[in-house]
């Protein structure tokens, strides 16, 4: 008809959600579209022919405020406000305002009813809560999930295929033999009353027997690995891949509590994964010298490209870069005590925040730690442990991982301490949260063990939970100090708009995006006394207890991972434009997708920071 | 001719449009023009925003609406001081002549595309359909008034009259009030439509055009409305 050739329908047609209406379903609903001016500093009727309405702003601007005057969001042209458009709850002291001369579009309600029935596309966007559009988008946008780079999500016991061939240790070498050839397999379980003794692989009868002229008929016993590392069925396939990479291991004995449940191989993986990431840790471990680990870590910025291009999700690749981190730093520790001689007394490196947390980027500096048995004497032995300290952070830092601008690193004698000084540390902060004190202890209460004595590290985290879980006073200076970063309202035109300030034209997705569910994940973990650092993991316990509701548990999980991506995705262009890489993202750059989901999980934190607030707020 | 003078006088005469209303009702023939008679005009003590307006767009060969032909018709109409889309028409108008080059450069209707429009007498009663009831408006009303008026006279033999509203003329009021001169150009409807806050329109044809006008009156409605209700009659055109 008429309306066809309108610009009107143009316009229409290029705003989501309508782009998704075939050409006669959106010319059916540009005729029943009612075009009003609001002046502005004038309210917007908030219905249409008697109905509720929803809005489409053509020209000019809308702002939503409570009657006390609390900005809740500010909408320009092609952005939708209204009838099922809202993110916000629109409640009777809720009001649009015209901030300028506006011209709008709009559908009375029975419409856009009719439409959203008609079109699950349109109904999928017009949801009345944003969360569980951005569930959908999380799930659309993590198209990987059939990729062979879906390794950590992998349970190593989903990759068992058969039940373990074993045998006890009294059979004889020829037995094994013969029945790995049987079999067709290429280690041998040697298990008896279900527990596991021993391994012995392909390449222990080439060494072990038939090069060292070992008899075959002698037992199994006198030539198998004894108590060979092992796996629980639970590990997920990418960290089984770096044990097997750490221990120079082909074979990996898995088990269900003490039950043994079969063995993975090396090449188990390789069908499931291009690798590149387990060569890279694989290589680091067979490093001798820091000067080739540096060269082998400056292959990390290439592999977090090729996992990009490859359409890994920023967890995963975190994973990925974690793990590679993991590797580095174990290795130099190595390589420490192979200068050093073996250390005086029992320790544990530790690693503290976004690496603790299993949330390493490629833009992360270090933040690691050294907690020293209660045996240590400082003059014996400060200077082992100074020298180990700056001979990991030295090296680290060759191998691409920034020293820490706030100086937490082992090398700085504060955080090169005894466990009982530890302990007392922690008990200071806990039990007078300064602001000082909150800023170090939000480091280290994400805390992960990673190299020497675990049974330190470990008790540390134990002690600390027990004093912070249901700890008010504490709890409640720690959610302050999480409430201080607040996501932004959204975005207007191409400028981020936020309660209480100006509007920038920049989007810190780590500081205003990621850090303030980083942050309610951990005082949900505290809260709760949860010993888990990594944040997916912190919500899905706490979505587990009191601490949180699983529905907030999911959501906030859905709000990291898409502003996790969104940040990943920008690091990753950056990456390939060969510039610095940051999290600060201009909100030209950002479709008009990204932004509408980048609202919902904004919105998702807040709602939660003000339950937050309202449990252990003052 | 007669009736043509006659009118004339009368209409200067008619104290009240509705009254000419009635009197052309009673003259006109059976068709389009006397159902478009048969419907009262608002009165002009109505509140604005219970009338009912059409924003109405033509486009002719030339401004001498004796000699020169309709190219195109776009109109919308206006109720509630909202725009119907679903309202909307757009009717090309199939010339008795070539278009003069010269016309043809304003608003981009070339032959070709003229040949595939309807004859006058089919474009012209819907038009006259949704009209009934309604206040005309148009950016310079004048010319869509005296257009219509000249193929009604031609068609059906009858004199054309209707309330009008000028967006133009609402405009050129205000000026004058204020005692400001008009910039030249200032009046044009882009022009105006931007001192308002309204987006561009890239294509200029009848439809695009009445939906300009009548998005512009309500800009100039938002304007004027105070805590009083205004008035049908304090936007109409003086005849």
């Amino acid at each position: 008809m008429d309306i066809e050739e309108l610009e009107i329908r143009d316009f229409v047609g290029a705003n989501r959600p309508f782009d998704q209406l075939p050409v006669e379903a959106l010319v059916s609903m540009v005729e029943a579209i009612t075009i009003r001016y609001v002046r502005r500093e004038s309210e917007v009727s908030g219905t249409e022919q008697g109905e509720p309405a929803l809005s489409m702003v053509r020209s000019g601007a809308v702002e939503l405020r409570t009657d006390t005057g609390e900005l809740l969001t500010r909408l320009g042209e092609g952005d939708l406000f209204g009838y099922r458009a809202s993110a916000h709850e629109v409640a009777e002291d809720h009001h649009y305002v015209a901030l300028e001369d506006t011209l709008l579009y709009r559908l009375p309600s029975s419409v856009v009813d009719r439409l959203c029935n008609e079109h699950s596309q349109i109904a999928w966007f017009l949801a009345p809560a944003g969360a569980g559009r951005l569930r959908e988008a999380v799930r659309h946008h993590d198209d990987t999930s059939n990729s062979p780079l879906n390794l950590t999500d992998t349970r190593l016991g989903d990759l068992l295929e058969r039940e373990p061939v074993h045998l006890p240790p009294g059979a004889t070498i020829r037995q094994a033999a013969e029945l790995m050839s049987e079999e067709k397999i290429t280690s041998m379980l040697i298990v008896e009353d279900g527990t596991l003794f021993g391994v012995l692989t392909d390449r222990d009868l080439r060494l072990r027997v038939i090069a060292a002229g070992v008899d075959p008929e002698s037992a199994l016993s006198e030539v198998m690995t004894l108590a060979p590392v092992t796996a629980s069925v639970d590990t997920n396939a990418y960290d089984a891949l770096l044990t097997m990479a750490r221990h120079r291991i082909h074979h990996l004995p898995v088990v269900d509590g003490d039950r043994v449940a079969g063995v993975v191989t090396a090449s188990d993986f390789i069908e499931r994964h291009t690798t590149s990431s387990v060569y890279l840790a694989a290589d680091i471990h067979r490093q001798d010298s820091v000067d080739s680990l540096a060269d082998i870590a400056q292959r990390l910025p290439q592999l977090v490209s090729n996992l990009a291009a490859a359409g890994a999700s920023a967890e995963r690749t975190q994973c990925v870069v974690t793990g590679i981190a993991d590797a580095l730093s174990i290795r130099l520790l190595e390589l420490a005590e192979l200068e050093l001689g073996a250390p005086p007394v029992d320790y544990a490196w530790i690693v503290a925040g976004s690496h603790a947390r299993g949330e390493f980027t490629i833009a992360s500096d270090q933040d690691n730690a050294l907690i020293l048995d209660d045996g240590y004497d400082d003059t014996r032995d400060g200077d082992y442990f100074a020298e180990m300290a700056r001979f990991v952070c030295n090296g680290l830092a060759r191998c691409g991982q920034p020293v820490c601008p706030g100086d937490v690193m082992a090398t700085n004698p504060e955080w090169r301490t005894t466990l009982s000084g530890w302990q007392s540390r922690f008990s200071h902060w806990i039990d007078n949260p300064d602001p000082t004190a909150l800023m170090h202890g939000c480091t280290f209460f994400d805390l992960r063990h990673i190299y020497g004595d675990a049974s330190l590290s470990a008790t540390l985290r134990r002690s600390m939970l027990e004093r912070t879980r249901g700890n008010s006073i504490f709890l409640s200076h720690l959610t302050g100090n999480a409430l201080k970063r607040q996501p932004p309202l959204g975005f207007f035109r191409n400028f981020v708009l936020s309660h209480g300030r100006d509007e920038t034209g920049v989007l810190d997705l780590k500081h205003v995006g990621v850090v303030p569910i980083v942050e309610l994940a951990r005082v949900y973990a505290l809260a709760g006394g949860i010993d888990e650092v990594n944040t997916r993991a912190r919500l899905n316990a706490a979505g587990a207890t009191d601490e949180l509701s699983s529905s907030g548990a999911r959501d906030l999980g859905d709000a990291l991972t898409f502003l996790s991506d969104t940040r990943f995705r920008h690091q990753a262009r950056q990456l390939e434009a060969g510039t610095d890489v940051d999290s600060l993202v201009a909100p030209e750059t950002l479709s008009r997708f990204e932004r509408g989901h980048l609202k919902d999980a904004f919105a998702i934190v807040r709602t939660m920071q003000r339950s937050l607030a309202q449990r252990f707020g003052r | 001719m007669l009736e043509r003078i006659l009118g004339n006088f009368i209409c200067r005469r008619m104290a009240s449009l509705e009254r000419q209303r009635l009197w052309w009702l009673k003259r006109a023939p059976a068709g389009p023009l006397r159902d478009y008679y048969q419907v009262p005009f608002a009165r002009p003590t109505t509140p604005s925003v219970s009338t009912d307006y059409l924003a109405l767009d033509l486009e002719t060969t030339g401004l001498a609406p004796e000699r020169d032909e309709l190219l195109s018709i776009g109109f919308v109409p206006i109720s509630g001081h909202g725009l119907q889309l679903g309202g909307a028409r757009h009717y090309l108008v199939r010339p008795e002549r070539a278009i003069p080059e010269s016309s043809a450069v304003v608003h981009g209707i070339l032959d070709d595309r003229a040949r595939e429009g309807l004859p006058l007498a089919e474009a012209l009663p819907p038009l006259l359909q949704a009209l009934a009831g309604r206040v005309l408006v148009a950016h310079s009303a004048r010319i869509e008034h005296d257009f219509l008026d000249a193929v009604c006279r031609r068609l059906y033999g009858c004199a054309f009259v209707a309330p009008l509203v000028d967006t133009l003329e609402l405009e050129q009021r205000k000026i004058v009030r204020a005692g400001s001169p008009i910039a030249p150009g200032a009046l044009r409807l882009d022009a105006l439509r931007q001192q308002y806050g309204l987006p561009r329109y890239r294509a200029h044809d009848a439809l695009s055009d009445a939906i300009g006008a009548g998005e512009l009156l309500l800009a100039q409605i938002a304007y004027r409305t105070t805590t009083r209700p205004l008035r049908l009659d304090e936007l109409m055109r003086r005849y």
